[in-house]
């Protein structure tokens, strides 16, 4: 499926890798004593925790729809 | 009784009554009158101000201000107002009416100050609402309002009868903080306000109905009947333990069907139990801070969920449709639609700057607070979610991809235009301008909390612009959008349904109605054959009752059938009656014997 919007790909791109950079900055620089849940010794660990839990849920729905819920539109009728 | 004027409710209740009175073109303008009175007396009447009446003896309190009250008036009264902006177009005096109607008995729950005027009330949203899904006047919001109807019949009944034990034990009507014992009149009213708050698994007329409300009817949807059942929750049942995980279940349930659903206002109907679950469960761990989240995070979530299902509803005016498999490519033709929704879209995966930033983050550190990291993280999870369904799913399909399915291949296009071209129906300016106004509060209150925190029930000391809730959300967000991007195909338009718990009573009705309905007529059409079948040769035997006993002459065969009947043919032989005599006074004379 190709994007109708033109390709300038590349803004978003560097905007993403920008933001995610200031973020593990701002995490090194500042908040590594910072320890109220166990999960704050892992470095980048609410980026790793996004990863996994987007790749899951999207996974996990796709098999859910394909093979409990997904009905044709007409199921009820 | 000039102060029961004085009632946000009431206010509104009247309002509804003399809209029904006057012209069609003073009406639009008419109905945004009365939520600003309702607002200006929120907002005016001092903490502790209290309205009394009496029934039959019972003494009611029908108004009863206080900080948790006043800042659920408030919101009430401004989505009444900002949603009578967009439906300024639509002239049909029944929807009117009956959203207005159904604002004033969210406002009357919200300061009822006894159980007996907020089940009143209760009641009154549940009728109302019906009528703004029947208004569609489709096959399929006919059938959806009537579940609707019963599902809130039924959780209207528990809830009262819940409050009449509750009256029966304790002799008090007060809507005050219930302690946590699972007795029977607790359990019935928790289970009534859960139908009201979605609480999976009594969440499925909401996803059963929204989607198939009307475009100005699920605004108000969206705002009121689960928000007022989250405030009746706060005030009732702080602290107790088993919200905190329905809560989290709803949260993660209410995404994972937002990812399988591929009908733009089902996704945002899916999002309301998600996001109400982020507020049971702060309801559920009870501290001030959660409960203030739990405040903060309705009235967050009213403003940028009705923005949703205003941009959504602009998309469904537009093109006719809001199955997202006859969407995409709309970019160009809608660039303000796709910016607005956004506004509402980033507020509610709660990026900074947005107003879901500043009440969910205080949810979920609430959970962190409370040493509720499995809840925590449960949240955080849902947030993913949000973010990845709300934020990039529905936005990537609608504007951007191309549509799957041409839109004028589909027939239910509503546009009124003769052509039928890909032309977009134009939206109403005051569509934008509603719009505009829940966008820019959804940024005021991103950007200036104190707004709304100064409002909340409880002092405020959290902060949510910390170095550490940046880099939180940011990361998470971030990597959801790239796994987005990498694995969108995935979430391709379908033209589905997604089956929910709904799927038990809606195939089980069909069989309900066969086994109680069509078995039992069978039964007696059966029966009343056999009867009659019985009568029938009852009576033809007995014509001739010795008819079944003789073998009939032989003659009979040649003779016509009317020569049966003469007697001659049915005389017993005399040898017969002699025996059956003989036989009768041999046992006779042995009895006496």
């Amino acid at each position: 499926m190709k994007s109708e919007i033109k390709p300038i790909y590349w803004i978003p791109v560097v905007l993403v890798v920008l933001v995610l950079g200031v973020t593990f900055y701002l995490e090194f620089a500042y908040l590594s004593d910072y320890d109220s849940h166990w999960w704050n010794q892992i470095p980048g660990f609410y980026a790793l925790f996004g990863m996994v839990c987007c790749t899951i849920i999207i996974f996990a729905a796709k098999f859910i729809g394909k093979k409990i819920v997904n009905r044709d539109v007409d199921y009820y009728d | 009784m000039i102060e029961l004027l004085s009632i946000p409710g009431l206010i509104l209740i009247a309002g509804a009554l003399i809209l029904a009175l006057v012209p069609a073109n003073v009406r639009p303008g008419l109905f945004l009158l009365f939520p600003l009175f309702s607002l200006y007396y929120v907002m005016t009447q001092p903490d502790g101000y209290v309205i009394t009446g009496s029934l039959n003896g019972i003494e009611l309190i029908l108004f009863e201000m206080d900080a948790l009250s006043r800042v659920f008036g408030m919101i009430f009264s401004i989505t009444a107002f900002t949603g009578g902006i967009y439906a300024w177009h639509m002239k049909e005096l029944g929807q009117q009416t009956m959203a207005l109607l159904y604002a004033g008995g969210a406002l009357g729950v919200t300061f009822a100050g006894d159980l007996l005027t907020l089940i009143i009330f209760w009641e009154l949203m549940a009728v109302s609402s019906t009528w703004l899904i029947w208004a569609q006047r489709t096959k399929e919001s006919d059938g959806a309002g009537m579940r609707y109807l019963i599902y809130h019949i039924l959780g209207g009944g528990l809830f009262l009868s819940g409050i009449l034990l509750h009256y029966a034990e304790t002799s008090s009507l007060a809507v005050e903080t219930i302690p946590a014992i699972y007795s029977l009149p607790n359990i019935l009213m928790l289970s009534g306000i859960a139908v009201n708050a979605a609480v999976v698994p009594l969440h499925t007329w909401l996803a059963d109905s929204y989607p198939k409300a009307t475009i100005t009817g699920a605004v108000f949807m969206s705002a009121f009947t689960t928000k007022s059942a989250v405030y009746v929750l706060i005030r009732m049942f702080p602290g107790w333990d088993i919200l905190i995980w329905f809560g989290a279940i709803m949260a993660i349930y209410g995404v994972m069907y937002a990812v399988i659903c591929k009908d733009i206002r089902e996704i945002l109907a899916y999002h309301i139990i998600s996001q109400v679950g982020f507020m049971v469960c702060g309801i559920g761990l009870g501290t001030e801070m959660a409960l203030n989240g739990a405040t903060a995070h309705a009235y967050s979530h009213i403003l940028y969920k009705s923005l949703l299902f205003m941009s959504t509803g602009a998309i469904l005016y537009a093109a006719g449709s809001s199955k997202m498999i006859h969407l995409g490519g709309l970019f160009k033709k809608m660039p303000w639609v796709f910016a607005l929704y956004m506004i509402g879209a980033l507020s509610i995966s709660g990026l900074p700057l947005f107003n879901g930033y500043i009440s969910k983050s205080m949810t979920i550190s609430a959970a962190g607070y409370a040493h509720e990291e499995v809840a925590m993280l449960l949240l955080l999870l849902a947030s993913v979610g949000t973010f990845l369904s709300v934020g990039l799913k529905l936005p990537y399909y609608t504007w951007f991809s191309r549509p799957a399915v041409s839109r004028t291949a589909n027939e239910n296009l509503t546009t009124e235009t003769e052509n039928q071209s890909t032309d977009l129906r134009p939206i109403p300016l005051n569509m934008y301008m509603a719009m505009g106004l829940t966008a820019a509060a959804c940024l005021l209150y991103g950007l200036y909390p104190d707004a709304l925190y100064r409002y909340l029930p409880y002092a405020v000391k959290y902060n949510p612009f910390t170095i550490y809730h940046f880099v939180e959300v940011m990361q998470i967000s971030i990597m959801t959008l790239i796994i987005f991007w990498i694995f969108r195909k995935k979430m391709a338009p379908e033209s589905i349904l997604a089956l929910d718990i709904d799927w038990f009573y809606r195939k089980l009705t069909p069989m309900l109605n066969t086994l109680f309905v069509h078995k039992v007529d069978r039964f007696f059409d059966v029966a009343e054959e056999r009867v009659l079948g019985i009568a029938s040769s009852l009576s033809s035997w007995f014509q001739d009752p010795l008819s079944s006993v003789l073998i009939k002459p032989a003659a009979t065969d040649q003779s016509p059938p009317s020569s049966n009947r003469q007697s001659a043919n049915y005389r017993l032989p005399i040898g017969w009656m002699m025996s059956f005599t003989l036989f009768f006074m041999a046992l006779l004379l042995l009895y006496i014997l």
